[in-house]
């Protein structure tokens, strides 16, 4: 096993990697860039090493400098985390090259899996599935037709050379065709000087489905379960959970999306921590989106239903032991839900809120679990990413877990900023929500049917009431002070 | 109904047995509060702001002299009958931890103070009468 490791990161997920190192008794090395100097994760570390400018451009993307302060330091590992370098084929590459390991996969698996196109050939090759459809364009609508004659409708047409919605077309009956593919080649044309379009089955109303592998260097490979992430806010996840609510309803689902997901995997000569993403229709059919080749945020979830530690593994695989889980042993115990609780102000489109964060109260009890990259009196800047804080519930059954993701969002106070807890509030509340009835476009459905929380009369006086006590800036009623401890008399 | 402070900026209030914690932060226009993750906007006047506005009628007449919010009076600067220059200090009140002088808005004779050193006033309490002599 290690005895140092630089974790090339900052925020939640560099404190979450230390407290694993802490654990193991391996020594921590922190990098911040100018503006984090006082940050959580350098409080944390046991090493701390400047690497540059506030821009992430200028330190914790910079891949030349990391490598350096591993080497000064005596690392001999470094961990990404996620975001910054976790996905970079060549900062892999580079670590090797510099007598390092990188905690991940092989540079060969990011880059295979780095590319749609690759990544989607690797999946059919392995005999996942993929979203029925063409990647050549289309030579005429007759051909449109018959493909989608053979997949089924909906399909949707798309500009090859697109992006941003531009020669997009949904069709959902056959009389259309003919017009839809006139329309998107002719937009496509004027948009992109590429006038090529390819068609795909359209997925209505899909829930994303994730699945968490794990696998060794030496071809042992397991799934540990799912996560759905359908709750998502311009492809943003803000609420996470395991298992999916849709296949605790089709159970016999976990199975082949896991057997999917590792045949992906280990078909792109995976190993480490990895996440297959699929996207999944009403039927239980469901379809390779991509691979994340790094430790996900909402990685908890997992953690919490599985009992297992992947970061841990993470390390453990990384320094070259073997994974002694064998897939059977993998059960799942519970309901586990992620909250990314975000420096920013719902009522102001989710705009970031940096700041100093002025007092702060965490919530604690059964069943919650807070990976925190903040503390009171510390200043977010802004920089980078304004996620805080994540809250996981974890409880027997899922009402129970909401139950306790709410009462642990009450306990929360994150005071002089604005954040997104009143927002995760509703949303907990929505009755679509606790029904499971989830899609990646339920937010935008919920956002116009969002109830606004009411306050009673008498919860406004009493609000009122503490106001004009603190503008007054005295007590009313003092409490006495015991003089001396009645204990044992 | 008892209210205590338990940490600094928040409130823990007692309605008969029905009990409510309140984390009160200032904000631009005045004070979020919020009660179990919910936030509402309590608007109350910046006693910083505080001038002779509070009068009556400015210039001539009789001017009332009172607070735009609760506070403590601190000192009481005239007595009845003293001659009292507009714009002159009358009462030191202070609230928000700050000092607060209320000055007359008329030049004028004192006819009533009602500002006792140390006593707790709540708003628009009248402390000092002035009446302007021309009247």
């Amino acid at each position: 096993m290690f005895r140092k490791v630089l974790v090339a990161n900052r925020g939640e997920i560099a404190v979450r990697v230390m407290r694993a190192l802490r654990e193991m008794k391996i020594a921590s090395v922190a990098v911040y860039s100018d503006v984090d100097r006082n940050a959580l994760h350098v409080r944390m570390a046991d090493e701390a090493i400047a690497i540059g400018g506030a821009a992430s451009s200028e330190s914790y993307l910079r891949a030349d400098k990391i490598i350096a302060a591993a080497l000064a330091c005596g690392a001999e590992a470094i961990h990404p985390g996620y975001g910054f370098l976790s996905e970079n084929a060549a900062f892999a590459a580079l670590c090797v090259e510099s007598g390092l390991v990188f905690i991940g996969p092989p540079a060969s698996a990011i880059e295979k899996l780095g590319s749609k196109t690759s990544a989607r050939e690797l999946a059919k090759k392995a005999g996942t599935p993929i979203p029925p459809g063409t990647e050549e364009a289309l030579p005429n609508a007759e051909e449109a037709r018959r493909i989608a004659r053979e997949i089924g409708y909906p399909v949707i047409l798309k500009a090859a050379a697109g992006g941003g919605g531009k020669g997009m077309r949904r069709v959902e009956r056959e009389e259309d065709i003919e017009a839809a593919f006139r329309d998107a080649s002719s937009e496509a044309e004027r948009s992109f000087r590429n006038a090529d379009v390819y068609i795909e089955k359209f997925i209505v109303r899909p829930r994303h489905i994730e699945i968490q592998v794990l696998g060794d260097q030496f071809g042992h490979m397991i799934y540990l379960g799912e996560r759905e992430c359908s709750v998502q806010r311009r492809h943003q996840k803000v609420i996470e959970e395991a298992p999916s609510p849709f296949i605790a309803k089709h159970p016999e689902l976990r199975k082949k999306m896991g057997e999917a997901a590792v045949a992906a995997a280990l078909a792109a000569g995976y190993v480490n921590a990895g996440t297959v993403e699929f996207l999944a229709d009403e039927t239980g059919r469901f379809y390779f989106l991509e691979m994340n080749t790094r430790l996900q945020v909402e990685h908890p979830v997992t953690e919490c239903i599985t009992g297992v530690d992947l970061v841990k593994w993470q390390l453990r695989i990384a320094s070259g032991e073997p994974l002694t889980i064998q897939q059977d042993d993998v059960s799942i115990r519970g309901w586990a839900m992620e909250c990314r609780l975000y420096a920013e102000d719902p009522d102001q489109g989710f705009l970031p809120s940096p700041g100093e964060i002025t007092s702060l109260a965490l919530p604690g009890g059964p069943g919650v679990r807070l990976d925190s990259g903040v503390y009171q009196g510390w200043r977010v800047p802004l920089e980078y990413d304004p996620l805080l804080i994540k809250l996981i519930a974890w409880a027997e059954t899922r009402p129970d877990a909401i139950a306790r993701l709410e009462r642990a969002l009450e306990e929360t106070h994150i005071g002089g900023i604005r954040t997104n807890i009143e927002f995760f509030l509703d949303v907990l509340a929505d009755a679509s929500f606790q029904a499971g009835d989830l899609h990646t476009g339920f937010l935008d459905e919920w956002f116009l049917r969002r109830k606004k929380h009411v306050f009673s009369d008498a919860d406004l006086a009493a609000a009122r009431n503490a106001a004009e006590l603190e503008a007054k800036g005295r007590k009313i009623e003092r409490v006495e002070p015991a003089a001396r401890s009645k204990w044992k008399q | 109904m008892s209210i205590v402070k338990v940490e600094p900026s928040v409130w823990s209030h007692l309605d008969g047995h029905r009990h409510r914690e309140l984390r009160v932060e200032s904000d631009a226009d005045g004070y979020v509060v919020t009660l179990r993750g919910r936030q509402t906007k309590v608007k109350i006047e910046d006693p910083r702001a505080w001038s002779a506005t509070g009068a009556g009628k400015a210039g001539s007449g009789v001017a009332k002299v009172l607070t735009p919010m609760p506070g403590k009076v601190v000192r009481v600067l005239v007595a009845v009958g003293a001659q009292v220059e507009s714009g002159q200090g009358l009462v030191v009140v202070e609230a928000m931890k700050m000092q607060n002088e209320l000055k007359s808005p008329i030049a004028g004779t004192v006819k009533q103070v009602q500002a006792v050193e140390g006593a707790t006033v709540n708003a628009n309490q009248v402390l000092v009468v002035v009446e302007s002599d021309a009247s």
